[in-house]
Formats: C-alpha cells, structure tokens, sequence
C-alpha cells in the first residue's frame, strides 16, 4: 500500500508542485512554432505532410526523453541535497516502492508531452491517411525510450555523491545519444550497427520508417531492439538493486 | 535500546569507534562531543540510514538485522533536515503519517494532534517556506511522532534556534520521555541547555567514548579542582584578597577585577567550602559583582575532556 501512496505523492508534486506544467507549457511553445513553420512550409511544398507529422513527433520524442531523463537524474540526489531524502529513507517504505513512484512520475512527464503533442499532429497531419497509426507508434517508441532512460537516469543518481555531477552525466549521455541523430546516415555494415546500437537513434529512425516511409510496422523492427532492451535490462535492474543501493549517502558500504 | 561496539569507518577515517551503551524508556541519553565526533554517524548508524563496519545493536527490542522493522518504531529528526518548502505542515504530516500505514482518517487524526502538541496548530495549512527555523524544527518532530514511537533521536534539535526556541524544543523532547515513555537519544555540541534534560550522557570525541554515565558521574570524573571566579570592584581587589587570606586550603590569583580562588583539599581531603569563602567576603562589606564555580557543571567536564589533544 506503501508504494501507492509514495506514487500517489510524487505524481502530484510533479504535477500540482509546479515542474510539470511549466515544462508542457515550454512544449507547447516549441510545438506552435515548429507548426506554424511546418505549415507554412507545406504550403510552399517544401515538406511534405508526413514529414511534418515526423518532425513533431520525433521533438515531442526527444522532449520528452530529455525531461524524463532530467527529472529523473535529480530524483535521489536531488532529494539527497535538499535534505528531504533522510526522512522518506527513515519511514517504512521500500526502496523499491520508492524508486518505482518516482521512476512512473518521470515517465508521465513523457506521456505529458505526448499529450500536448497530439492536437499539432492532428492539425498538421490533416488527410495523412495512416496518421492514427503513426500516433499510436510515436506512442509507442517514447515510451520505451522514457522508460529505458528514466531507469538509467535513476541509477545515475542514486550513484552520484552530488546533484550537479547526476544531472550533467544523464545530459552528458542524452547528448552523446542524440548526436548521431544529426549525422548522414551511416553506411555500411559497422555504421548501421552502430546506428541500431544507439536506442535514441534507432528509435527515431524506426519512427521516420513507419511515419515517411510509410513501412509497416513491423518492417524495420529490429531498429527497436536497443531501447527495448535498455527498458527491459535498466527497470528490473533499478527494481532488484534499489534495496541494496539507495542510500542516504552515496555508495555507502560496511 | 542498546549498542555494543558500533563502529563506522569512511574510507581510513573512523567516524565511529567501538561505542557501547544502553538507554530504557523514558530517560534521556545525551550524545555529547565537539563538531566531527561522530555523532550524528551513530545516530545514523542505529537509526539504520547507515550500514556499520561491525557492531551490534537493538534498537525497540528489534535487532539490527531487520532494518524495516527498527524504522517502523523509531523517530528521528536528522541534523539540519529539509522540507518540502511547498508543502503546508499538515500536508507534510499526513504524508509522513500514510507513509507509516495510517489510513486516511487516522492520519488526519494524528496530523491534528501533533500539531497542537508541538504549538502549530494555527500555521498548519501556511507553506513550510513561510516557516521559521524553530517552527520547521518543532514539524520535524512531530513528523518524528508520526508512528508513536519507542525510541526517538534528535541530531541538534536546538542547533541555530534563539534561546526561547531551544527552551521551548527541549521542552517538548523532555515531554516525549516523560509523558510518552519513549526512550530518548539527543546529540547536541551546546551542552549548558542539555544538562536539565538529560538522564545520561556520552561524551564522544573523534568516534570515541570519552565518558559516560549519569551528569554526576561525569562531572566527577574529571577530577580537576574546583575553582571560582569572584569578581569585585576592582579597587576593592586587594581588601577581598585580604579577607580571605586567612582561610586554610585557598590558593589566590588576581588580575585586575577578579581573584581566582583555587579551592585545594586540604591533608585530610575536605574541601574547602564554597558558602564559606563567599560569606568572608560578604562580611568584609565588599559587593561582589559576580561569584562563578567551575568544575561543577558539566560544561566543565565537557570542556575539561575534549580539549586535551588527541592522542
Ligand atoms: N560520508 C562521509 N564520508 C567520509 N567521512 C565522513 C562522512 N560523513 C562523516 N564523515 C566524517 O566522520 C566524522 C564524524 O562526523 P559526524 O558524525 O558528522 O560528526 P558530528 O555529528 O559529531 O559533528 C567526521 O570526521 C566527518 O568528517
Ligand atoms: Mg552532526
């Protein structure tokens, strides 16, 4: 019952506290622009209308990863610092419930800004005939990302001995993670593995796949296999060392 | 509560060292030393947010193997803990009250009842940011009673409180051992408020015990002599010096308006009287401004230990 209400707390402090809805709110400014500007170019037949679903979707993506990541890095150590951690560390709660709540509270974030995104998507995607599924696959791969990255960012901080060196190695790795994003596609054998070897990379490009390219769902699948596994190796990591790993002081042993 | 050779090394250092004791319910265990003694480690330690090097402990009767079982009896105010600024107080409380399993109606309950008790009734719906030190100091104790526990710790309760806010905290701390029967632990490096409040003391100086037992016993460990300051209007000096120049066992010192009366045993042991030494003067018709014992508080004894260098 514990873990709902630590849940049930951290959900409401990162959405009625304040965070949450400045960040959506800072998205949906972004959003606007980039769908006045893709509209606008659509009009002078520059980009063309999938592209533009595309392009809003991969920032809602890369949006809601950074956050996800970012709120999620700050989550022990930043509790940690402003001296709150001893007093959620001292009641009967386990840590697991504990980074649980706060691993779900950072990927709501995410499904924020997934939120917002939609209404864009819908005046930009007007007539797209498979606009629908793109949504559902955008849905999709970030939240396999939100999730991967959250739980690396959680681990992330629970190691760090301060609040500043955890949020600057998640932005560190976001970073080093989006970059090949902005390259030429790769070529050759090496250079698609490596691009499949990056989850954020990968992952976009398996949206672009489905969403311009119009490939079924299932054509360039294994692109996901990278965000798929770090979801699936970093929660149940997280979950079974959290007892062990969250302390008060970072790293502490016998 | 009961520990028995607790010790904490952080990498060469040791922040705890082989530290034994024992508090039952509604006494008031002292934990006394100078910055970096090891005090809030210990409490860290028994309060479990700290894994010993070695040692046992029990703490409520529950050993130290069961981490989850100690935190649901025990309450702590860490050093210097920080709030939620958004928070009102009562939010605070009933979060900490549902974290301990409450339900909602008896956390409301408990949240109510603690508020009053610790005077911030009329400010629990204020954000704890509107908060003054002593008022968050006041919160966190009562969000250390949540779960009405058998043994409470308090790491610096009156550490930057002004003097009215220290008496009013220890007056509530007092409160807990006494009415509620918990057992209390408190670490504080200001001892002079501490004295009235507490059963025992542990004087620690760099993770060691220096001395523990009742404040009596303390004091008479250190077996320094006792002395007095006697301060008189400095052109009465030399008539005071005189007046008492007669009496057995005193050894004088004078600066320019105090005389320092060492109070040396004579050869069959007694101790020259206090009452005595200050009634010379009085009789000689001198006004004394003020007349200080030292050796007998246990600021002295606190002073006397801690200060000897390391060995
Ligand atoms: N996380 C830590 N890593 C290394 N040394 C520490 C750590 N925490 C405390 N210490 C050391 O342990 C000693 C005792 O500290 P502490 O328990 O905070 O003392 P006190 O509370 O009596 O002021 C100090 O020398 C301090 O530097
Ligand atoms: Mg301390």
């Amino acid at each position: 019952m514990s873990w709902y209400v630590v849940t049930a707390r951290e959900w409401r402090d990162l959405w009625l506290g304040g965070r949450g809805p400045i960040l959506m709110f800072a998205l949906s400014i972004l959003l606007s622009a980039i769908t006045y500007l893709a509209a606008t170019n659509q009009i002078l037949n520059y980009l063309e209308q999938r592209e533009a679903v595309n392009l809003t979707l991969q920032v809602a993506v890369a949006v809601g990863a950074l956050v996800t990541l970012v709120v999620s890095a700050d989550a022990i150590s930043g509790e940690r610092e402003r001296a709150t951690l001893e007093s959620l560390l001292l009641a009967p709660v386990s840590r697991r419930a504990i980074v649980l709540g706060k691993l779900t509270a950072a990927v709501s974030l995410w499904l924020g800004a997934f939120a917002v995104a939609v209404p864009y998507l819908w005046a930009l995607g007007r007539g797209v005939s498979a606009l629908v599924p793109a949504m559902v696959t955008g849905l999709v791969v970030g939240t396999l990302l939100a999730v991967g990255l959250s739980a690396v960012g959680l681990l992330i901080s629970i190691r760090s001995k301060s609040n500043k060196v955890s949020v600057s190695v998640s932005l560190f790795l976001l970073l080093a993670l989006f970059a090949p994003t902005q390259l030429p596609t790769p070529h050759g054998a090496f250079g698609v593995f490596l691009d499949r070897l990056n989850p954020v990379a990968a992952a976009l490009h398996y949206l672009t796949t489905v969403v311009v390219n119009g490939r079924g769902w299932t054509h360039d699948l294994s692109y996901l296999a990278s965000s798929l596994a770090v979801a699936l190796v970093g929660v149940p990591t997280l979950m079974i060392l959290a007892p062990r790993i969250v302390h008060l002081v970072a790293g502490d042993h016998r | 509560m009961e520990a028995v050779g607790l010790t904490k090394r952080y990498g060469g250092r040791t922040a705890v060292d082989e530290v034994s004791f024992s508090v039952s319910r509604g006494e008031v265990l002292g934990l006394l030393g100078p910055n970096g003694a090891g005090k809030t480690t210990a409490i860290r330690l028994l309060t479990t947010m700290l894994t010993p090097s070695s040692g046992q402990f029990r703490v409520a009767g529950v050993d130290c193997g069961k981490p989850n079982d100690i935190r649901r009896r025990i309450g702590v105010l860490p050093e210097s803990a920080g709030y939620p600024e958004h928070h009102s107080g009562s939010e605070y409380l009933l979060y900490h009250a549902r974290l301990f399993g409450l339900n909602r109606t008896d956390a409301a309950g408990t949240t109510e009842r603690l508020l009053a008790e610790v005077g911030l009734a009329d400010r629990a719906s204020s954000a704890i940011a509107t908060y003054s030190r002593g008022m968050r100091q006041r919160l966190g104790i009562a969000r250390a009673l949540v779960n009405d526990p058998a043994v409470v710790f308090f790491d610096e309760p009156t550490l930057g409180l002004d003097p009215a806010g220290q008496r009013q905290v220890l007056g509530i701390i007092c409160d807990i051992a006494q009415r509620r029967g918990a057992a209390v632990v408190l670490s504080t490096h200001a001892l002079t408020e501490v004295e009235d409040v507490c059963t025992s003391v542990l004087i620690l100086r760099q993770g060691t015990v220096l001395a523990a037992g009742t404040v009596a016993e303390v004091i008479g460990t250190v077996a320094a002599q006792p002395t007095a300051q006697l301060r008189v209007p400095s052109d009465m000096i030399a008539r005071a010096a005189e007046s008492l120049a007669s009496a057995p066992g005193l050894q004088l010192e004078t600066t320019a308006d105090t005389l320092r009366i060492t109070l040396a045993p004579g050869g069959d042991g007694h101790v020259p009287d206090t009452n005595a030494v200050l009634r010379a003067v009085l009789d000689a018709a001198i006004p004394v401004l003020s007349f200080d014992l030292e050796g007998t508080r246990l600021s002295d004894a606190f002073l006397a230990m801690t200060s000897q260098e390391p060995r």
